[in-house]
């Protein structure tokens, strides 16, 4: 997956930090989805399912958000921070762990009970705004995280000794 | 970046999609067919069912966005992954979200009418239960949606040749961090180029603009910034001929005033090219012997309205462009015969000397850079047959640079001439200019220049059998001008460092052989655009070959690049490149 995404040019390069900039991403994209949770009753909702106080759940929440930021970034690396499709590909993610978490994990943590009725429409538009914002905060945040050119060390392993590498090697 | 979409047109696609889709399930339902009704689905998430005003309002506006929302999602990741019509690959994309609405969706939208907060689970909570017109109709919604998604979307770059607009303005911002300005030196040339292709296809229809593809015209700034950041010295930079020149003696600079006095003023020095694989639509194309003309008059106003420019490329890669263009079909006049190719390669080398002529006659002391692709061509085996095509595509890959400098053409491709209507009169009409003294001769490389002609006379790729140094030694020992490495780069990303290093000890290698080599160029500053299919379509693939992404973040071999400049550019034969500075003295 890795070999493949960096010859289609997505690796983030040396100068790229993906991990910290999805983290910072996915946790500031965190807050506008807990309002909707909150506002749809989707939160009291899931912290008796997996029979957390509400606090907890929402400081669970975060991590997890933060987490899966950082896992967006990295998996979709250099296309991640595309300006115009960014809110999308967020929206995507947002849709595949919703698809992934809230139907088949939360059940499986929790006590066998699925969120049903605005609950469960909260948790579907929470995780999409989630991925939306996500997507559309990255790219600005990437850019205030990433290393400049000239600091020491960018290039430490971009020598010309690199003529002599494997081509096959990534 | 992924791709270039046109997010408008996709935008459209979708919600002309989603309104197909209902208009035809409503259709359906008005006759009787009680279907999947998606508008109500979403509708009544939000309102009751018996306010059919303000779910039917909901749910048409949530249709259509989701509608939009899926057209983008195929418009980036599937579009012309697949060579079908295009309803059809719509057709086939629709797949996707009809699973996802059976499988997932469905079943969870179930649970978001119920009246409750949480059930249990079991299997009839998660797994699809439609009646079968039900089924039915959501399938048969997905594929309308589909089809006219996959109809719409079509063509997100370039333009109608017809419907050619005028050249982008722009206004520039202060710059970054002040800089030297324009080097008038004789320092080595450390380059990169702004790519900047605009022929048509299509039969002349559709406009390519790749600088318009990489959003040079609204980040030339930016890309002018991360081009001195880099360390790049020079820039090789083709402003739009085919906006710019609207007509006889009529032009329109737009923002190009704007972008040559950011170079004048903080530099990179611009080696300009003026003929980037096309014309104006007005000009038709290669096999107009007018466009000589047409060109000597605008490369004359340009020198004139940018008299500080040094460096020309009259015409870039002429044999490239004759043979795209008249020989393999792909470009502009789409013709594939001989007589055709030749036609056009001596169009284009009658325009390069014409455009050479009218530099001169404002600026004397200009500098040519005659950029051409490195070209060989290895027979496979001893058949007379196939060394004959090997050794006759050798003197081809000859003939422009032969009719700009004057060198005698080899008698197998005099003999060919012959056959397609050229006369030594006409070949001795073209031949008989002055060659300026300031001329360089710029060598291309990548790594498909050198083919194999295989048992059935057809060229394959080779890879780098030769590499750069023997290729471009073929050249020198033919025209024995000052040499540039002009233009290189890889298609495989993550293999970019590797490759600029190999080809920067080829160049070394040639200078230390006694060539008078001048500069080495990566091409191209960005990612490009659909290079990978030569331009052929308006797909919108990004390939990473630049120094930098499309969202112009630098890339490995941009670092690469930098760190190659910080190591040589003080070094004894760099700073004060002798190369140059003879050229200079002639």
């Amino acid at each position: 997956m890795s070999g493949f995404l960096a010859a289609h040019g997505y690796d983030p390069g040396p100068t790229q930090r993906p991990f910290t900039a999805g983290a910072i991403a996915g946790l500031l994209a965190t807050p506008p989805a807990i309002l909707l949770l909150h506002l749809l009753r989707s939160l009291a909702v899931e912290a008796r399912i997996l029979g957390l106080p509400v606090i907890l759940t929402i400081v669970a929440g975060c991590v997890a958000m933060a987490v899966a930021g950082a896992l967006y970034a990295r998996l979709l690396g250099r296309a991640a921070n595309d300006v115009r499709g960014g809110w999308l590909f967020g929206m995507a993610f947002g849709f595949a762990l919703w698809a992934a978490g809230a139907v088949f994990v939360l059940p499986l943590l929790g006590n066998g009970e699925l969120p049903a009725g605005p609950p469960a429409t909260g948790v579907f538009l929470s995780l999409i705004l989630w991925g939306g914002c996500l997507g559309a905060l990255l790219p600005f945040i990437q850019r205030r995280t990433h290393l400049k050119v000239d600091e020491p060390g960018v290039a430490e392993n971009l020598g010309p000794t690199l003529a002599a590498r494997d081509p096959a090697k990534r | 970046m992924i791709r270039i979409v046109s997010l408008r047109k996709a935008a459209l696609a979708g919600l002309c999609g989603a309104l197909a889709w209902t208009a035809v399930l409503g259709g359906l339902q008005f006759l009787g067919l009680r279907s999947f009704d998606i508008v109500k689905e979403l509708g009544t998430l939000a309102f009751a069912s018996d306010e059919p005003l303000r779910w039917g309002a909901v749910g048409l506006v949530a249709h259509g966005f989701v509608g939009i929302c899926w057209a983008l999602v195929y418009a980036y990741f599937f579009w012309s992954r697949v060579n079908w019509p295009p309803a059809l690959q719509g057709l086939a994309f629709s797949i996707v979200p009809a699973m996802l609405a059976l499988f997932i969706v469905n079943p969870q939208f179930e649970l978001m009418h119920l009246h409750r907060d949480a059930v249990p689970l079991t299997w009839d909570t998660v797994l699809p239960s439609l009646s079968l017109a039900q089924l039915g109709g959501l399938l048969l919604g997905h594929a309308i949606y589909g089809v006219a998604v996959g109809a719409i979307y079509t063509r997100p770059l370039g333009y109608g040749a017809k419907r050619e607009g005028r050249v982008p303005r722009s206004v520039p911002r202060a710059a970054n961090k002040p800089r030297d300005g324009r080097q008038a030196g004789r320092g080595f040339m450390f380059a990169t180029g702004i790519e900047c292709s605009y022929p048509t296809i299509e039969h002349g229809r559709w406009r390519r603009d790749e600088m318009a593809a990489t959003r040079h015209y609204a980040r030339w700034q930016d890309d002018f910034e991360l081009a001195l950041d880099i360390g790049i010295t020079h820039i090789r930079y083709g402003p739009p001929l085919h906006l710019i020149l609207k007509g006889p003696g009529s032009y329109d600079w737009g923002f190009v005033d704007e972008a040559l006095a950011y170079l004048h003023d903080h530099g990179p020095e611009p080696i300009v090219d003026l003929c980037h694989f096309g014309v104006p639509s007005w000009l038709g194309d290669f096999q107009n012997p007018e466009i000589a003309r047409a060109l000597a008059d605008y490369a004359g106003a340009f020198a004139a309205r940018f008299p500080w420019v040094r460096f020309y490329t009259p015409v870039n890669e002429m044999y490239v462009c004759a043979r795209m263009s008249a020989l393999d079909g792909t470009w502009n006049e789409q013709r594939r015969d001989e007589r055709a190719f030749a036609h056009a390669a001596f169009n284009l080398a009658r325009a390069s000397i014409a455009m050479t002529d009218a530099i001169l006659a404002v600026r004397a002391d200009a500098i040519f850079v005659n950029s051409e692709s490195s070209e060989f061509c290895q027979a496979c085996c001893p058949e007379p047959e196939i060394q004959r095509i090997a050794r006759f595509e050798n003197e081809r890959r000859f003939l422009p640079l032969d009719l700009i400098y004057a060198h005698p053409i080899g008698d197998d491709m005099r003999a060919h001439l012959h056959d397609h209507g050229f006369a030594d009169a006409d070949i001795a009409g073209v031949m008989a200019h002055e060659v300026p003294a300031r001329s360089i001769i710029g060598v291309d490389y990548y790594e498909w220049n050198e083919r194999l002609i295989d048992s059935d006379g057809h060229a394959r790729a080779l890879g780098e059998l030769f590499g750069w140094y023997v290729i471009a030694s073929q050249y020198y020992d033919r025209y024995k001008r000052p040499m540039m490495h002009t233009e290189t780069n890889r298609m495989d990303a993550s293999d970019g460092p590797r490759w600029l290093w190999r080809q920067w000890h080829n160049v070394q290698l040639l200078r230390s052989a006694g060539v008078p080599l001048v500069g080495f160029t990566w091409y191209s500053l960005t990612d490009q655009v659909d290079w990978d299919i030569g331009l052929s379509k308006a797909v919108g693939n990004v390939d990473p070959v630049g120094l930098a992404d499309l969202n112009r973040d630098i890339r490995a071999v941009g670092l690469t690049y930098r760190r190659l400049i910080e190591m040589h550019k003080d070094q004894p034969g760099y700073t004060d490149c002798p190369a140059l500075a003879g050229l200079l003295a002639s």
